[in-house]
């Protein structure tokens, strides 16, 4: 019986540990966060239009009357599969890539109701479907969104688009992202989103008729001129011919005419067919940051971090090379799980950009570093300052945790 | 606003906040317990789609019922009662929708499709089907008491039973579990480990 015991004692600490080891734990935490405080301030708003307890009870009283009958037919409401239908027929498939050629507007539609445009040469994935959950990933473009908001509460469709979210519960609004240099827009129409991630030290509440520009990317003047969100991207350039007239004019590259209309995928393929080491030695800074970002999301890792090095030997001290230690240490952390490794380029990054729109994310992500890599001790220091510093930042339940332990 | 005045007190403190309305308690709650929720969530049902969802609920559950919370100085377990509670609904649900998945084959759960990256997650997911196959109150059981570590008058607690009851469910999830858990090559690491554990401590 003590051996049976300690067996059971034995596998429920590996279970544990195994739980505990999962990437994705905090991520989630840090972005219930929002959407929970959301839900609060929505609720409070409606608190003060409470109806009166006669009128609730009769409320009630036809509510449950209602139900009964509505049992069956609503069990198989709620459970039906949500679809989606691209296009004017095509059966959409959860991952596949959705695209929207030059000249035409491509648009999705949910059979719960809701429906999206991505605009011409946008380009997007539908994650997962759920009858009241989705996570769209919008890789570029400009994309207008209608999400029905069901009458529960509990619609929580959230799009991904580079390092920022955007969680919805039922609303209108547009957005547009620039994989190239990481720019994001969005303006909302009806109803309000929240908008996290980024260079933002916390979550923003995007209200109907408000508008947010969000954008990673030092100040410089862009050497390239970019479709804003009340601009459509050029029609000089097609599906067939993806470069535009200008391109060999100005004798530029075919991997930077790309990258500047935000192929990435395809900029990543001309670069390599072009000898990715000699491009990683003619390309800017803020090319090689996009060239990384494009390995990282479409390529394998190695590259990125080719890229991320070459750009810290060729830009040292910029602020660019400061935002290339940071994403090695996240290469680190999240594909290699070298946590010893993250926590010296999330350090690198804290004393190169002490103030640096990445500081508080470095902070925080420094301290799971340690954590990770066994380093209790480092780990509590770096939760004590974290909290000094961000006692309401996104990893403050994590570091009151380590505290507490 | 999404950022509000910082709370400063104990969990007894905070509850008192939030019965108060204030404006920093929810954010506090949240912070506070959300990484503790969330592994009761993820331990007691395995890979689940819908975890971060389930988070909410526990959460805005708890908001509604911080009324009804008698000893303030264990808000905790208290959450933890409503995650179990939650996730045996979730865990009721599920099985509801593994029968009407029959009409649609094409809704299968991304999770099962899903290559396991090392030995630790193949284990883990041999844990949960195993898990999968005793009923719901067994299940919570042994989870109670062995994934999240309580005490036997804890774990009765957190699954609203009496204690007499909850050792004889227990007892019943342990035997079934181990019969089929020692079938499995993946698992033996991980029952070894607690035997080699006692052998040293005994010598």
């Amino acid at each position: 019986m003590e051996r049976t015991d300690a067996n059971l004692e034995s596998l429920g600490r590996r279970v544990r540990e195994a739980l505990a080891a999962e990437d994705s734990a905090g991520d989630m935490v840090r972005r219930g966060r929002a959407v929970f405080l959301e839900e609060v301030s929505r609720r409070n708003a409606v608190t003060t239009e409470r109806r009166s307890p006669r009128r609730l009870g009769r409320w009630l009283s036809l509510f449950f009357a209602a139900s009964v009958g509505a049992c069956a037919a609503g069990v198989w409401f709620w459970m039906r599969p949500v679809t989606f239908q691209v296009g004017e027929a095509r059966p959409g498939q959860l991952g596949d890539v959705v695209e929207s050629p030059a000249g035409v507007a491509t648009p999705l539609r949910f059979s719960e109701g809701s429906q999206l445009l991505l605009h011409e040469g946008g380009r997007l994935r539908v994650l997962t479907l759920e009858s009241t959950t989705a996570r769209i990933l919008v890789e570029d473009g400009v994309l207008d969104a209608n999400i029905v908001h069901r009458k529960d509460g509990k619609t929580r469709w959230s799009f991904e688009a580079g390092p920022y979210r955007v969680a919805v519960t039922g609303t209108r609004f547009q957005m547009a992202y620039y994989a190239a240099d990481q720019s994001f827009s969005l303006s909302t129409e009806e109803g309000q989103v929240v908008v996290s991630g980024g260079c933002q030290k916390s979550p923003k509440v995007v209200s109907v008729g408000e508008r947010i520009d969000l954008s990673c990317a030092p100040t410089e003047v862009p050497a390239w001129p970019r479709p804003l969100l009340d601009e459509r991207p050029s029609s000089n350039a097609t599906a067939d011919n993806p470069l535009s007239p200008t391109r060999a004019a100005r004798g530029e590259p075919l991997w930077r005419e790309l990258l500047a209309s935000g192929r990435l995928s395809e900029a990543l393929h001309a670069a390599e067919r072009g000898n990715f080491q000699r491009v990683c030695q003619i390309a800017t800074a803020r090319e090689l940051l996009a060239l990384a970002d494009a390995a990282r999301l479409f390529g394998p890792s190695s590259r990125a971090v080719a890229a991320l090095r070459v750009l810290r030997q060729r830009f040292p001290g910029s602020m660019e090379s400061g935002t290339a230690a940071f994403t090695l240490g996240r290469i680190a952390f999240e594909r290699e799980h070298a946590y010893d490794e993250a926590g010296r380029w999330f350090g690198t990054y804290l004393r190169e950009q002490p103030t640096g729109p990445l500081m508080g994310d470095s902070f925080g992500r420094l301290m799971e570093a340690r954590l990770r890599s066994g380093d209790s001790a480092g780990a509590r220091t770096q939760a004590q300052q974290y909290l000094h510093r961000f006692p309401e930042g996104p990893y403050a339940a994590e570091a009151r945790g380590i505290l507490s332990r | 606003m999404l950022t509000p005045l910082t709370f400063v007190g104990d969990d007894a403190a905070l509850v008192q906040a939030l019965r108060a309305g204030h404006p920093g308690a929810a954010a506090a709650l949240y912070d506070r317990h959300a990484g503790h929720v969330q592994l009761t969530l993820r331990s007691t049902l395995g890979p689940d789609d819908d975890i971060p969802d389930l988070l909410q609920e526990v959460f805005i559950r708890a908001l509604d019922q911080i009324e009804n919370l008698r000893e303030v100085d264990k808000l905790s377990s208290w959450l933890t009662t409503i995650a179990i509670f939650v996730a045996r609904a979730q865990i009721r649900l599920r099985a509801r929708r593994s029968w009407l998945r029959l009409f649609s084959p094409e809704r299968t759960r991304s999770w099962q499709m899903e290559q396991p990256s090392s030995d630790a997650r193949r284990a883990l997911r041999e844990v949960y089907v195993l898990l999968d196959r005793l009923a719901l109150e067994q299940r919570l059981a042994f989870v109670a008491r062995h994934v999240h570590g309580m005490t036997l008058a804890e774990a009765a607690e957190a699954c609203e039973t009496s204690l007499a009851t909850f050792k004889r469910r227990l007892a019943r999830a342990e035997k079934r579990f181990l019969e089929a858990a020692r079938q499995r090559p993946s698992l033996a690491q991980w029952l070894e480990d607690g035997t080699r554990w006692n052998e040293q401590t005994q010598t």
